[in-house]
Formats: C-alpha cells, structure tokens, sequence
C-alpha cells in the first residue's frame, strides 16, 4: 500500500488551516470529514447555509464561509462524510464512506475531531425534548430549525451566543437560567488584565449579554438545583434562584461548556494529562500538536479548548513541523514560520484562562446529585447503580465498566467517561490522573457485517506523494 | 416546536416518517424530517423501554438511532434524507434483543 503523506482527520478550523498550510508547501493531503461540507461544528454550513441572512449569526460565522472557500479552492483531496473509526498507530486508517470501509495510510496523521459538550446529568436529562446548546445551533446552522418557546440552562459562551442567535432570528426564547455562580466572577477578576490583551473576543462576549438583557427575556442568575419536569416528556425545568422558580417548554437547552473529543486520541492510546483549569483530559503534546506518538499531531480543541481562532494557529502550527518531519522545510525555516502563531496562541491563551475561571462549571452540574439519575444514558445505569458496582470493589473506571456495563453501550462512554471519572475519584477521595479515563479501542462506531465485507484500499495518485516532487 | 426558518425551499423530497408522507428539502438530515413533523421519539432505552429522542444533534451521543430503509442503528442526526426514504422510529431493547438472537 502506498502511503499518502499525511492525511488529516477533521475539516474544521484547525484541519482546513493545516491542509492550507501544507498545501502552500507542496504536500497534497487527504482529508477525512464526518461532515457533508467543510467547516466542522463552528463554521457548519457557513459556506452553503439554508438560512435566509447568515449575518445574524456572527461575525465569526461569515469569516469561516472565507476559510471553507479558501480550503475549498485549494489542491488538497477533501473527502466529505468519510466516518473515520479506526486509527493504528502502524500509520493505518479505516473509515465508512458511502456504505464501504476504506484503508488507506499515512505517513504522518493530524487529527482534528474537536470538541463535545461537557454531560450535564441534572435529572430528567435523558427525557424527550431535552438537548444541547450545541444541538440548537447545528439545527440552526445546517437545517434553519428552531425550537420555539425553548428553555436554555447552563453557562459558557456558546450558550448565550445561541440564545442572542435565536433572538436576532426573531425566535422566542422562555428563559435563560444561568448557573454561573457569583463567586467565580471574582475568581476571574485576575485574568482580565491579560483577557484584556484580546480586547475584541472580550467585548463581543458583553455585547451578547447586553444584547439578550435588551430583548427582555426572563435571565435567572445564580440558579441551582436544576431538574427537568416531565415524566415521559420534557415540560419544562424547576431551579432555584432567589427562591423556587419554574419554566414551562417543550425543549430545554442544556449546555455549561466542551472538552476535547476523545474517542480518536483515546482510542490511539495518545497519553494525557489532568487539566484542573480547563477540569477536563488533555492530549499530551509539543509546541506544534505533536503526541506521545510521534507521526500523530492533535490541533485544535480536540487537544486543549482554545476555541475556533486558536485551532487555527494550532492547525498551522502542526502543519508546519508535519512538513518539517517530512523533510519539505528545515528546522530552521519551522521555528521562523512559528513564531507568529505561536505569539497569537500566547495571546489567545490569556483570554482563555479568564473564560475558564468565569465559566467553570460547577460540581454540582458535573456530577449527579441524585442517585436515580442516569450517569450512562445508554446502559441506563444511575449514580446508585455505579456507587454499588464501587463498593463491589470496581475502583477504576475500567473495572466499573465490566460490572454494570456503564459505558458500553453505542456511545462508547462519550457523555458518561468525565462522569465517571469524576465520581469515582470522588469516592476513592484521589486525583482524576489516578483515576484515569476508560480505556477505549476501535471501533469507534456502529458498524455492520455488510460494511465491512465491503472493503477497499485507497492509494495517493502520484503527485500526492513524496515521490512527485522528487 | 420545530419550525423551518427557511424561505425559500430548493428541491424538495418526500419522505416516510412512521408510516406518515413527510416533505422536506433535500440535503436535510434526517433528523430534521423527524422534528418538522413532530415525530421526534427516536428510539427506546435499552433497559426500560423509556422513550429517548436526539439529544446533541451532532454524532456523539447515539439518542438518534433509527431505522432507514430497513437498518436499524442509524443516527438521524448524521445522515441525509434522499427521495423516498422509509424512516421509522427503533423499538429495539434489550428484552427485544434477546428475543431476536433466541436467548
């Protein structure tokens, strides 16, 4: 099998950037997307959008239509919906593409799978009717579907954009319930002299919040004891904030940040480390996304959350010594192309820390605080289910997993991994790094015996190649 | 509720949900056609059969599996409806599993 000489998993920020990067050096390579189009989860359907003025849904959104059209227009073999589910660290990758698995090989592999959103088990979170901030938008963005009368709870930044989207959009919104306690804007007052240093991010974030305080929807703060009502359906939402309140809707928006998407890198066996800033897992890498294996970079959020701006520079950055490693440019010309994204990154990273003290969700919305909710949403099994399984002498996430078959279900630990990890570190009262994270292997989705009797192997036509430019 | 915010519809194809003719505009997922006509239970929980619906829209979490064409397990939110797509909500369970494999 010839080899392609690198292949890139991912067309979001950081993948189209890294394809740019490369291709601008004279190395062609294959990128691998789960989407129709180019552009990731941020800049969805930027490009082609369904909705009849995209201007309403950020600045930030028209500049992705750019980079799509740029990534578009440039040499690189873009392959849409191609569902990678295997990655060797031989340099093979499998992926489904039109009913078929595919095999090709790399030499050197960026991936670049994003980010999800953190699991917010409050009760009543598995009922019809309730999903994420980042589902509202993906409706929003590639289908132009809104949820009228909706309920939004939660923190972060892409909760209050979606909410100020769907107001400019004329959508009604019942209300917004922050759980943003008042004491971590204390605890982000030290950061905002360096958040300060990326000016425009910051005021983009106030005039959100001015904007939706504007519209006149009802905004409770401080909200605690959050619960979805409904016993088959969703109906609404019971909280606490500055006394008993009560929000009537058929949809609930949850949503208090992302983390790394981490089936891919998992899945490798890419070491990682405990990230108490960000409470989430890290990939472990150099200056430029390199890994513990070292033909495998990691850009972009998948990584460290750095947002769409700093998946860019992470994109580049990764290309850059991928190009390096594949002899293309020295060393030397590496180190002085860094600089400037490395310099943004610095910059970029300041304003994170000031989001992340702000934002850092709460405890209480990481971990049940009901032992009848649902912890592993496909297994179905409960804080109470789990806690049995400890005290059965299951004291690591893997051993948790064999007993209740927590994790095990279609989704491959995707919305229960930090979960667990969190509660058993917990109760076994020691850090996340010693509790570690479930061990995962490929496949990493559903596939079918059709599937895979339907195989083929797809192979670098000549100039994407080393040999072309030699 | 879902509605469109769509203004103008390009192609427009014609869809089964559960049995019921649904038309929707090509290139949408199946999701979408699934919420438009307010058919949104997606499958059963596999241990009691509680009705579960999409939940983040965007391939991570599996709420979203339904049967197209006949095969079951696929996420609504990650494929495209096409002209004549039979789509219908999964009753699959574990109980239901079991019966099928004749344990």
């Amino acid at each position: 099998m010839t080899a392609f000489d690198c292949v890139i998993v991912g067309a979001g920020p950081a993948g189209m950037t890294a394809a740019l990067t490369l291709v601008a050096h004279g190395v062609r390579p294959l990128v691998l997307d789960r989407g129709a189009k180019a552009g990731g989860q941020i800049y969805r359907s930027a490009a082609s959008s369904p909705l009849p003025d995209t201007s309403r849904l950020g600045p930030e959104y028209t500049i992705g239509a750019d980079l799509i059209a740029d990534f578009e227009a440039c040499c690189a073999n873009h392959e849409p919906e191609a569902d990678v589910w295997h990655i060797g660290d031989d340099g093979r990758i499998l992926y489904s593409l039109e009913g078929e698995t595919r095999q090709v090989e790399a030499r050197e592999i960026l991936i670049c799978p994003g980010a999800i959103e953190r699991p917010m088990p409050i009760p009543g979170w598995t009922l019809p009717g309730v999903m994420t901030a980042g589902a509202a938008q993906v409706m929003l963005k590639s289908d132009a579907i809104v949820a009228e009368n909706a309920v939004f709870a939660g923190s972060g930044p892409l909760l209050f954009l979606v909410v100020a989207q769907y107001l400019r959009l004329g959508v009604k919104v019942a209300g917004l319930v922050e759980t943003t306690p008042s004491e971590n804007y204390l605890r982000a007052l030290p950061e905002i002299s360096g958040a300060l240093r990326s000016a425009s991010l910051l005021y983009k974030g106030l005039s959100l919040l001015q904007e939706i305080r504007r519209a006149g929807i009802p905004v409770f703060r401080n909200a605690s004891q959050l619960k979805v009502l409904g016993s088959s359906r969703a109906a609404g939402l019971s909280f606490h904030s500055a006394g008993k309140q009560k929000l009537c809707a058929e949809t609930v928006f949850l949503h208090h940040g992302v983390i790394p998407n981490p089936n891919m890198a998992r899945a490798l066996g890419l070491e990682h480390i405990w990230d108490e800033n960000q409470l989430a897992w890290h990939v472990k890498r150099d200056r430029f996304g390199q890994s513990s294996v070292p033909h495998v970079s990691v850009a972009g959020d998948a990584g460290t959350i750095v947002g769409a701006d700093g998946a860019r520079h992470e994109g580049h950055l990764s290309a850059l010594n991928i190009l390096a490693r594949l002899g293309r440019i020295s060393q030397d010309k590496r180190d002085q192309l860094s600089r400037h994204p490395i310099r943004e990154l610095q910059r970029l990273s300041k304003f994170r820390r000031f989001i992340d003290r702000l934002y850092r969700p709460v405890e209480v919305l990481r971990m049940p605080q009901d032992e009848n909710t649902l912890v592993c949403r496909c297994e179905e099994q409960s804080v109470a289910d789990l806690r049995a399984g400890f005290q059965d002498g299951a004291r690591d996430p893997n051993a948790l997993k064999s007993r209740t078959r927590c994790g095990m279900g279609p989704c491959q630990g995707r919305q229960c991994g930090p979960i667990v990890s969190a509660l058993l570190a917990k109760w076994r009262n020691q850090n996340m790094e010693d509790v570690g994270y479930y061990r995962l292997r490929s496949p990493q989705r559903l596939l079918s015996v059709e599937e895979l009797s339907r195989f083929k192997t797809v192979e670098p036509t000549r100039c994407e190649t080393s040999e072309a430019a030699q | 509720m879902f509605r469109s915010l769509r203004e103008t519809s390009p192609d427009i194809v014609q869809v089964t949900v559960n049995g019921q003719p649904v038309r929707v505009p090509s290139g949408q997922s199946v999701w979408s056609a699934l919420a438009l006509s307010g058919q949104t239970i997606t499958r059963k929980a596999a241990l009691s059969a509680e009705d579960r619906s999409a939940y983040c829209a965007m391939g991570v979490c599996f709420e979203c599996m339904v049967e197209i064409d006949g095969e079951p397990n696929q996420q609504a939110c990650l494929r495209r409806v096409a002209a004549d797509m039979v789509i219908t909500s999964q009753n699959i369970t574990e109980t239901s599993k079991a019966l099928h494999d004749g344990l």
